[in-house]
């Protein structure tokens, strides 16, 4: 018993003094601004943003001035500007950003929502900064703006979306294992992906030969970057390749392997070292080598592809030492005297 | 006669200096620069030095363009392409959304259809009634270094539907050929639906019609709820099928590899983010797993600074080996910035290759407001190939958006 109470005030103390590193604790003076507090007395939003209900587009944003808090709170308690503390510097950017980045009038929207600002503003009850902006569902609930979503029509209402740095929380959240889940989620939503993000971004990896342009490779000074291709990668691919088989194949073609195989002397012919353990030919039901091939074919092609396959045919042709390659499960649609790859073993109507 | 088709081609003229004038005072009003970025970047090892350049313009709502070409030096002029064009695209787009058509070099990818880089085009029409669009695409697959294979080529296309808002079904077909052979010849479907707004699912699949089965398929569900997000996902991969069917390594029959498992991540703390993941898998008929464990603390509230660590475990098939990876970006102030990044991969045969493979890099780079950028750092590593080896990286940046 005595062995837990020590163990949770250990860390309970750990956690207390870790409170600020882990931003439990706010470090600064700055602190959110308490609009709850304000809503809670009556105060009305109009008050403080002054102008606000007949703001256009290229109209500034109605951030509160020294002069409006000092309107209600006759004797500050600081004389320094209300916002050197009451605020936090990203809220504002993020104000300003969106002010530059969105085609929006407050007055049009004014009228739709009878004064009532929070009826998009959800998040000024729970005076959490982040939850400031209307979430893009919110703007949804509007038939006009679903509508613009439908038919992707992301210049309605955002002016060079690539520069308004921010990032989907409502509709498409890059949260988790990301880099393995695009795949799946890109599937249906290509066209959704490229409001953001240009060709280029998917070509850095997805390109032929696009080795030099790896984000891992050309941001080597952003250590946070995801990627399959960090740090390490080229001492363990072989490890990776073997544990997800064919998952190189979605994006490299066979020959791929070749290109650097050939140049470390680890691929088939020329002055090439043997990669292959010893048992790989081996008298007993020919060794490893078909074993592996059926769960990986895509490495064997990687150095034995295109004119590399004559090496297998040379025993596996109809007739010939090797036996048959073709695993129980085998059908295909192909002409086996005519087509490509099949002509190869059984040629003269075998 | 003469005199006629000099008037004609007067008046051709004409019209396209209005238009080029048209579009030249249409760009005082555009809302997005033109982005131009060339990258110089110089290693120790080979490639030895590459400058890359890249730009894109929306001059209008409806027309868009974009490149990216790169160039180095060649360390073996036999493997080593000298130049290459990445991504050479222009896309025109009806502005109310109904379709757009793209043309040139870029990756395509929609549906089943995994993605691949072409030489083609891509149109995309949308029904009047919004809820259904039609996609068609064609092309050449790129051959690296300029080269050109002959009658290689793909063709395929997707129709799909939404549903209410709330989810799209998909289905697809794509045909490529390779000297005239069938290399792919594929229908596959796919589905993304967010029945409520705290659950998200997505999943797609592609059939082989040349050695009929499912060639692959992917499925994920992920459930959110602050500050957890949980998802569930799953695998599965025919490796014979995923090849082009006129290698000859795609008639050794069907011996798929399946992995199902979760990934969690939990926002514990409002700097700390952890991410968890396992999955199960069946490789060849052998079960095994992976998972890791990554947690990641930004050291100030924008996330400018951060520290990370992360393990990581596979032990499938041949393939066993624990990982060790850390991070560290750091702010230095007037622009620099430290960056650090630490991995040990040990393999648990390690069959001649070395007991350890470990590698690190540090790096310091600058960023100016004035859109220059600048970074330098050092590698080593001990791989199966090296015992040690060492590099020196650099790369100097421009970036510029002019109105």
């Amino acid at each position: 018993m005595n062995r837990w109470l020590t163990l949770v005030m250990v860390l309970s103390v750990a956690l207390a003094a870790c409170a600020g590193v882990l931003g439990l604790k706010g470090k600064n003076e700055q602190h959110p601004f308490e609009h709850r507090a304000h809503v809670l007395k009556g105060v009305n939003c109009k008050e403080c943003h002054a102008g606000v209900n007949a703001a256009g587009e290229l109209d500034d944003v109605h951030f509160p001035t020294p002069t409006d808090c000092v309107r209600c709170h006759g004797k500050p308690h600081d004389t320094r500007d209300c916002r050197t503390c009451h605020t936090e510097p990203y809220v504002r950017e993020s104000a300003e950003l969106a002010r530059k980045h969105l085609r929006f009038e407050h007055s049009k929207h004014m009228t739709q929502v009878k004064g009532d600002c929070v009826r998009c503003h959800l998040g000024v009850q729970e005076s959490n900064p982040t939850a400031l902006r209307p979430a893009m569902a919110t703007c949804f609930g509007c038939h006009a703006h679903r509508d613009q979503w439908q038919v992707r029509d992301c210049d309605g209402c955002h002016v060079d979306l690539g520069a308004e740095r921010v990032k989907p929380t409502s509709h498409l959240v890059h949260e988790g294992d990301f880099v393995r889940e695009h795949g799946v989620r890109a599937a249906s939503a290509r066209e959704l992906c490229s409001s953001c993000h240009a060709e280029k971004f998917c070509a850095s990896c997805h390109a032929v030969g696009t080795a030099p342009l790896l984000p891992a490779r050309r941001e080597f000074d952003e250590p946070k970057l995801a990627g399959l291709h960090r740090a390490g990668f080229r001492a363990r691919h072989s490890e990776e390749a073997r544990a997800q088989p064919g998952v190189c194949t979605s994006c490299h073609s066979e020959s791929s392997c070749k290109d650097c195989h050939s140049r470390l002397n680890v691929a088939a012919g020329g002055k090439a070292r043997n990669p292959h353990p010893p048992d790989w030919m081996g008298p007993a039901r020919g060794g490893q080598h078909g074993v592996q091939a059926r769960i990986d074919p895509a490495s064997c092609a990687g150095c034995h592809g295109g004119a590399g396959e004559q090496l297998c045919v040379s025993c596996h042709r109809v007739g010939g030492p090797g036996g048959n390659p073709h695993g129980g499960n085998f059908h295909s649609t192909k002409n086996k005297t005519r087509d490509v790859p099949c002509k190869m073993c059984h040629s003269g109507g075998l | 006669m003469c005199k006629t088709a000099a008037t004609q081609r007067h008046t051709r003229a004409m019209k396209l200096l209005v238009l080029c004038g048209a579009t030249t005072a249409a760009r005082t009003v555009c809302a997005e620069p033109l982005r131009l970025r060339a990258d110089a970047v110089a290693e120790a090892q080979a490639p030895a030095g590459l400058v890359i350049l890249e730009g894109q313009d929306k001059v209008r709502p409806w027309l868009y363009a974009e490149g990216l070409v790169w160039t180095g030096t060649r360390s073996d002029p036999k493997t080593d392409p000298a130049a290459d064009v990445m991504v050479l695209a222009v896309r025109l787009r009806d502005p109310r959304g109904f379709g757009e058509i793209k043309g040139g070099r870029f990756v395509v990818s929609t549906g089943a259809v995994r993605p691949v880089q072409i030489d083609g085009a891509h149109a995309l029409g949308r029904a009047p009634w919004q809820t259904t669009t039609l996609e068609a695409f064609a092309g050449a697959p790129v051959v690296p270094r300029f080269g050109t294979t002959g009658y290689d080529w793909l063709g395929g296309g997707r129709v799909a539907q939404t549903l209410a808002s709330r989810a799209t079904l998909g289905a697809s077909y794509v045909q490529r050929r390779s000297h005239k052979d069938i290399a792919d010849d594929e229908i596959g479907a796919d589905l993304a639906a967010v029945p409520v707004p705290w659950l998200d699912l997505a999943g797609r699949s592609a059939y082989d019609l040349t050695s009929p089965g499912i060639a692959d398929a992917l499925a994920s569900a992920a459930v959110r709820f602050a500050p957890m997000r949980v998802e569930l996902f799953a695998a599965h991969r025919s490796p014979s099928r995923l090849l082009p069917a006129t290698s000859l390594f795609s008639v050794l029959g069907d011996f798929p590899s399946q992995s199902i498992g979760s990934t969690v991540r939990w926002e514990a703390a409002p700097r700390l983010d952890l991410l968890a993941s396992g999955a199960g898998q069946r490789v060849g008929g052998e079960f095994g797993g992976n998972g890791f464990l990554r947690a990641l603390l930004r050291t100030d509230e924008r996330g400018e600074g951060s520290l990370g660590l992360e393990g990581r475990r596979q032990d499938v098939s041949t393939a066993k080996w624990t990982g060790l990876r850390g991070l560290a970006s750091l702010p230095l102030g007037h622009g620099f910035r430290y960056a650090t990044e630490i991995e040990i991969a040990v393999p648990d045969a390690p069959r001649g290759r070395g007991i350890a493979w470990p590698w690190g890099l540090v790096a310091l780079s600058w960023r100016s407001a004035s859109g220059w950028e600048a970074a330098g750092a050092a590698e080593a590593s001990s791989t199966p190939e090296h015992r040690y080896q060492m590099n020196a990286l650099f790369r100097v940046s421009r970036t510029l958006e002019i109105r």
